[in-house]
């Protein structure tokens, strides 16, 4: 049983949005993610990076690696301070956005991901929280 | 960073354009500058997006990449994006992205067939 590792990332800026693809692909590469599977977990951390910064002008992300029952994973937490998510349900629904991106960052974060938790509230902020588990 | 780049090629009337493996927010958005500026420079009939050394395509470059491609669309020519990478091509499939009017190929060189094939019996369209 390896020991847990974890890590963080701010996202302050747009450069640290490559930061967060760098320090993902590595992370996910030593946990032992196959090719495809670190490319959607990267994708996918890309998108909520992405999503920190341009709705709440940052956020950080914490990353460390999980054992849910024996099954070995990596687990990603965006938290902004940023306006919240009205609807989560509306923001779910592919196409939808309040900006001007493609509104497929969040359902396509999830479907890229095994697990995927949203809490936000109005002018507080917003987390979201992805895992992925190794197969096999 | 990641700040590499964009290499942009002229072949005959053909603009052939190297993304570098992972490039930031402006390095992608100056792609659809560079690319423009050029095909107008040198009256190019198409553009050939070499991204065969992407590792991440995320929405935010495929939503630059379809605008590019509809851009070159008005102006008269033709996009075809080559090399993708498979773990791109099925997470970009499973994200829901798609190259708009952009069309795909497997390689360069076959990116380049399809130019001189369109000439011949117009079937790039």
């Amino acid at each position: 049983m390896s020991a847990v590792k974890t890590g963080q990332v701010r996202i302050d800026s747009e450069s640290d949005l490559v930061l967060v693809r760098k320090v993902v692909r590595e992370a996910a590469t030593e946990l032992g993610f196959g090719l495809t599977d670190v490319t959607r977990i990267v994708t996918a951390a890309s998108e909520l990076a992405r999503n920190a910064y341009i709705y709440a002008g940052g956020g950080v992300l914490d990353w460390r690696t999980i054992n849910n029952a024996g099954h070995q994973g990596i687990e990603l937490t965006f938290g902004d301070h940023g306006p919240g998510i009205p609807s989560i349900e509306l923001a779910m629904q592919p196409g939808y956005t309040t900006g001007s991106g493609l509104g497929l960052g969040l359902p396509g974060a999830k479907r890229l991901m095994d697990e995927m938790e949203i809490s936000s509230e109005p002018s507080v902020g917003t987390t979201v929280v992805v895992r992925k588990y190794l197969r096999g | 960073m990641a700040n590499e780049n964009i290499s942009v090629i002229k072949i005959g009337d053909i603009l052939l354009v190297t993304m570098p493996p992972n490039p930031d927010d402006v390095t992608i958005s100056l792609l659809q500058e560079k690319v423009l500026t050029n095909l107008e420079q040198y009256q190019s009939k198409g553009l050939i997006l070499d991204i065969s050394l992407v590792e991440t395509l995320d929405s935010f470059f495929a939503r630059t990449l379809t605008e590019t491609a509809l851009m070159i669309r008005l102006m008269g020519g033709r996009m075809i994006v080559a090399g993708m990478q498979p773990s791109v091509a099925i997470t970009a499939t499973q994200l829901g992205l798609s190259l708009g009017k952009a069309v795909a190929a497997l390689d360069v060189d076959r990116a380049l067939a399809m130019f001189r094939d369109g000439d011949s019996q117009g079937s790039l369209r």
